[in-house]
């Protein structure tokens, strides 16, 4: 389980300060796919950060499985996948060194290694450009890979920031379709994502992020009754729109 | 799956070679790697051969080589001739006589210096020319030949030309740092040597006297001539030359494994990756230094190659090139790469895109070539403050190792202080390295140097504080070579001096940062620290400010101490001899100048803006981002650093004794919040320092000032005591809160 509770995050510039993480707290269960959902520069990506313990948070905490990044960070870094829209790959690299690599970090024994690679590649449909030096490949190709490192060690919790920016139809579809699959095998997924319709598919529950805030948090049902809206894309609208419809939540509550 | 938490050696083996095959299947790392010292050596011999030594094609010519010297004499032209004849005459004898019991005549060995086809003596062009012809000898010289590149500007002015008196002579060299020259007098001074010996034996012989007397008549030689002079000093161009192609190698590298790899989105996934920091950064490490050597590796070859094919080494009298120097210098090479990557880290480390890092590189490569060019200077020697000084003392070791005159200690010293530094540098890179803001924030750091703040601050913002205290370094080296420029002949010229130097602090520290922080729109009393201190910390002020001295005074003489341990007594009775010099001088300049004007320019000028911009501006900027204890080390570091710039010359003992004044000045401020504490203590330190010097001749009279230039233990005790009493005072007083 993940379990955050009241993550705060401030960045300070020359000339003012930016509230990235205003108090988040939310949950996120084995078998469920949580969509953290907001306009750009909402927040969403600060808060994956200090999940992974990439950003340290300026107050709050944020466990997996009861395990956190202040006190085990290796710990808890072994137990998320994390691909993000900037991911990159290593160019002078070929995919399957890449994986290899990302294996033998996350301590993979080396008699399981070649077979989970080959098991990733045939998934993701890496086999045609698997032994090809990195800088050659296509921007969906790239992130299929990426995807593919950030499973290499079978982690329990997946952790896709825009996980298909830049993608086109089809190359989206192979990543919500594996997305699909992690839920069926209980894995915990966050996912954020500009591409909502994907999202209200694939998502079992929401968090609706807005100037550093969480706005709303529920199934998609429990959205539409807080905000009258029936699909994720006018909810989205109106939230731009002077979070119109939208109860504010105390600090820490989730409804 | 199986899976177990490696063991950290085991990845970071894996985490270097993944980092060296990314680097090393870089084709623009293999280009810089091959092609570097396969088109520079060549293209540098031709640049030697063609400016530097166009003299030595002559030498290796397979004719002889054929000098040209002009001989004179204060006589009349019949005399001059008669002497050159002579000379000649005793040149012959010399080569054809047998002398000694043994058959052997130790005279008439060869004398080939730099050339080893010079012609024979009586082969070489000697013009008799009468002295009435030209001004000088010089003038003489010139107008024997006029082709500059043919001619050894060496002339021969025979003295007492009385007949069967030996040669006096003086021979003239008029192209200092000319080969062809150089070698052609060491050439002529040694003939002239041998036939005045010659004929002084023959002398003997016919009186009687047995020929192992050893009298030789006298001779002058004008310009100093010394064995084996090389006008270019290849020992150290050559290790200043590896040392560039080393950096050169490890900068693409060291960008790309650390910026560029944040630039690419790479660096996330790693540090999201159950890897230590230090571990990653450890292995980046190891493959900058591994293409480094080989960069260095590669120009070793190609550049000995070089070498050894131009026949360089025989021909600048460089030491025996051999497989041991080789090693030497390859060990060198490896330690410099180790500390020059480590440097390079600290700053890709520190910067967030490619661009950014060139930015920051270029004037570090062009600063280290300061050194490089210091390393070059003839004459310079690795002792005392060069065997620590970065990247000299490695460059003045290659080239002591090359020349085979190393020496154990200041190697050692060399040796040990680089790799402090280097591990230094590398802890501050892993602290720097994937840090939050390092990772994650935009170029704003830079951007905020320059840009202007919408709204009100309340301290500074530390880029611009940093970019004010990077303008600050020419400004104040421009200000101490301006008070040199002025004169200093009467007490009229010191008290404009003095004014000037107080103004040009007023002007540096005061004016410049306030108007920083007003283009910054920073609350004056915030940013600089105005607020009314408790009286507390300016009674501790006040009494640290009149107890210090005797300290800071031992400091200095005990940094004496450590330097004579270093370079020894020699070094360091001189460096105390020249110091004693030049506080004499100083006292004496500011003896002739008013009090008043003394204790404005030496006591309350300084104290007010030094304290205004260190302990004002510059450490209340820092608070703001670093920890309390970095902020003000930082800031007396900086401070210390300032106070070692004095007039030509990098015044390294300062360091020391400013640095720990910074420090305490920077906890006052922080303590009392305020920096007129400070400013008490500042004032009354530097007055008790200058009117201890001003009245020392009244003082002296007194039977309690000692006599010795010794400070007494008694007083340094004393002042101990009341410092002690100063600081608990303002450990124990509570801070003033800081208006954030």
């Amino acid at each position: 389980m993940i379990n955050l509770n009241q993550l705060c995050k401030t960045f300070v510039t020359a000339d003012r300060e930016i509230k990235a993480a205003d108090h988040v707290s939310f949950e996120v269960q084995p078998g469920e796919v949580f969509g953290l959902l907001g306009p750009n520069g909402a927040g969403k990506t600060t808060v994956m950060r200090m999940i992974l313990g990439l950003l340290k948070p300026d107050a709050g905490s944020a466990e997996i499985n009861g395990i956190s990044s202040s006190n085990q960070p290796d710990e808890l870094k072994r137990q998320v996948g994390f691909v993000s829209a900037s991911a990159g790959v290593y160019q002078w690299l070929t995919g399957r060194e890449m994986l290899a690599f990302f294996g033998e970090a996350y301590g993979i024994a080396d008699t399981d290694l070649n077979p989970r690679i080959n098991q990733l590649a045939d998934v993701l449909k890496l086999n045609d450009f698997i032994d090809r030096g990195c800088a050659t490949l296509s921007t969906g190709q790239k992130q299929r890979l990426s995807l593919a490192r950030a499973l290499v060690h079978d982690p329990p919790v997946m952790i896709l920031d825009e996980p298909t920016l830049g993608l086109d139809v089809v190359g989206s579809q192979v990543i919500f379709d594996y997305i699909d699959h992690l839920k069926q095998r209980d894995k915990i997924v966050i996912l954020c994502t500009h591409r909502l319709e994907q999202a209200q598919r694939v998502c079992s529950r929401f968090g609706l992020l807005h100037e550093g805030k969480m706005v709303a948090t529920g199934t998609l049902a429990d959205l539409q009754n807080q905000t009258g809206h029936q699909d994720l894309v006018s909810m989205f609208i109106n939230l731009l729109d002077d979070q119109a419809g939208f109860p504010q939540l105390s600090p820490g509550e989730s409804t | 799956m199986s899976r177990s938490k490696p063991r950290t050696p085991f990845r970071i083996k894996r985490l270097i070679l993944k980092e060296l095959r990314e680097t090393l299947r870089d084709r623009r790392t293999v280009l810089t790697l091959i092609l570097m010292p396969l088109l520079v050596y060549p293209a540098l011999s031709l640049v030697f051969k063609t400016f530097l030594f166009s003299n030595l094609q002559i030498g290796l010519q397979d004719d002889p080589v054929k000098l040209q010297f002009v001989l004179t004499s204060d006589g009349t032209n019949d005399q001059t001739s008669k002497l050159a004849g002579r000379l000649h005459q005793t040149v012959r004898q010399i080569q054809q006589t047998n002398l000694d019991e043994n058959g052997q005549n130790p005279l008439a060995a060869e004398i080939k210096f730099a050339f080893p086809n010079l012609a024979d003596f009586h082969d070489h062009t000697w013009s008799v020319l009468p002295e009435e012809q030209a001004d000088s000898l010089e003038e003489l010289v010139e107008f024997s030949s006029s082709d500059p590149n043919q001619r050894a500007d060496v002339g021969v002015r025979f003295l007492t030309p009385k007949d069967n008196s030996p040669f006096g002579y003086q021979v003239q060299l008029f192209r200092r740092n000319d080969m062809f020259s150089e070698t052609a007098a060491q050439y002529l001074n040694a003939w002239l040597k041998r036939a005045n010996q010659y004929e002084m034996q023959m002398r003997l012989k016919m009186a009687g006297v047995p020929s192992q007397a050893t009298w030789l008549p006298e001779t002058t030689v004008v310009g100093e001539l010394e064995e084996s002079s090389s006008p270019v000093p290849l020992a150290s161009l050559i290790p200043l030359i590896l040392v560039l192609m080393t950096i050169t190698g490890a900068v693409y590298p060291a960008i790309d494994l650390t910026a560029g790899e944040r630039e690419r989105g790479t660096l996330e996934t790693l540090m999201a990756a159950p890897i230590p920091r230090f571990g990653i950064l450890f292995s980046k490490f190891v493959a900058v230094v591994t293409v480094a050597m080989l960069t260095a590796v590669l120009n070793l070859i190609g550049m000995f190659a070089t070498v050894w094919a131009f026949q360089l080494d025989k021909q600048l009298g460089v030491g025996v090139f051999n497989l041991t120097t080789m090693f030497q210098i390859l060990l060198l090479l490896v330690l410099f790469a180790a500390f020059f990557s480590a440097i390079l880290l600290v700053v890709t480390s520190f910067a967030k895109s490619f661009k950014e890092a060139q930015v920051y590189l270029i004037p570090i490569i062009l600063f280290s070539l300061a050194p490089g060019l210091l390393a070059m200077t003839p004459g310079m020697e690795l002792k005392g403050f060069y065997t620590i000084c970065p990247m000299i003392n490695i460059l003045l070791l290659a080239r002591d190792v090359i020349q085979g005159s190393v020496q154990t200690v200041p190697a050692i010293l060399a040796v040990v202080s680089t790799i402090v530094y280097g591990v230094g540098a590398i802890r501050l890179a892993a602290e720097l390295f994937g840090s939050d803001a390092i990772l994650y924030a935009d170029s704003s750091s830079v951007r905020e140097m320059l840009q202007r703040p919408r709204s009100n601050q309340r301290f500074v913002p530390l880029g611009a504080s940093t970019l004010a205290l990077l303008i600050l370094v020419p400004l104040n080296f421009a200000a101490v070579h301006l008070l040199d420029r002025l004169p200093s002949e009467t007490a009229a010229d010191f008290t404009t001096r003095f004014l000037v130097m107080g103004s040009l602090l007023f002007i540096q520290f005061m004016v410049f940062p306030s108007l920083v922080a007003a283009y910054q729109k920073t609350n004056f009393k915030t940013g600089f620290g105005l607020t009314t201190p408790k009286p507390v910390f300016l009674l501790g002020a006040i009494l640290l400010g009149a107890s210090m001295w005797p300290i800071v005074m031992s400091m200095t003489s005990l940094w004496h101490d450590v330097y004579t341990w270093m370079a020894g007594a020699e070094a360091g009775n001189q460096w105390h001899d020249q110091l004693v010099e030049k506080t004499e001088q100083s006292v004496a300049a500011v003896r002739q100048v008013h009090p008043l004007v003394i204790a404005v320019c030496f006591s309350i000028i300084p104290a007010v803006c030094e304290e205004w911009f260190f302990r004002g501006m510059l450490q209340r900027s820092l608070l703001k981002h670093k920890t309390v204890l970095s902020s003000i080390l930082l800031s007396g570091l900086v401070f210390g650093a300032f106070h070692m710039i004095s007039s030509s010359v990098i015044a390294v003992d300062r360091f020391l004794p400013t640095t720990l004044m910074g420090i305490v000045l920077g906890y006052i401020a922080y303590k009392s919040n305020s920096i007129w504490p400070g400013i008490a203590l500042h004032a009354i330190h530097n007055a008790f320092v200058i009117f201890l010097a001003y009245y020392q001749k009244q003082l002296a009279d007194q039977p309690w000032f000692p006599a010795d230039e010794e400070i007494p233990l008694t007083w340094v005790m004393t002042g101990v005591a009341l410092a002690s009493a100063g600081l608990t005072l303002i450990v124990f007083a509570q801070r003033e809160p800081c208006e954030q």
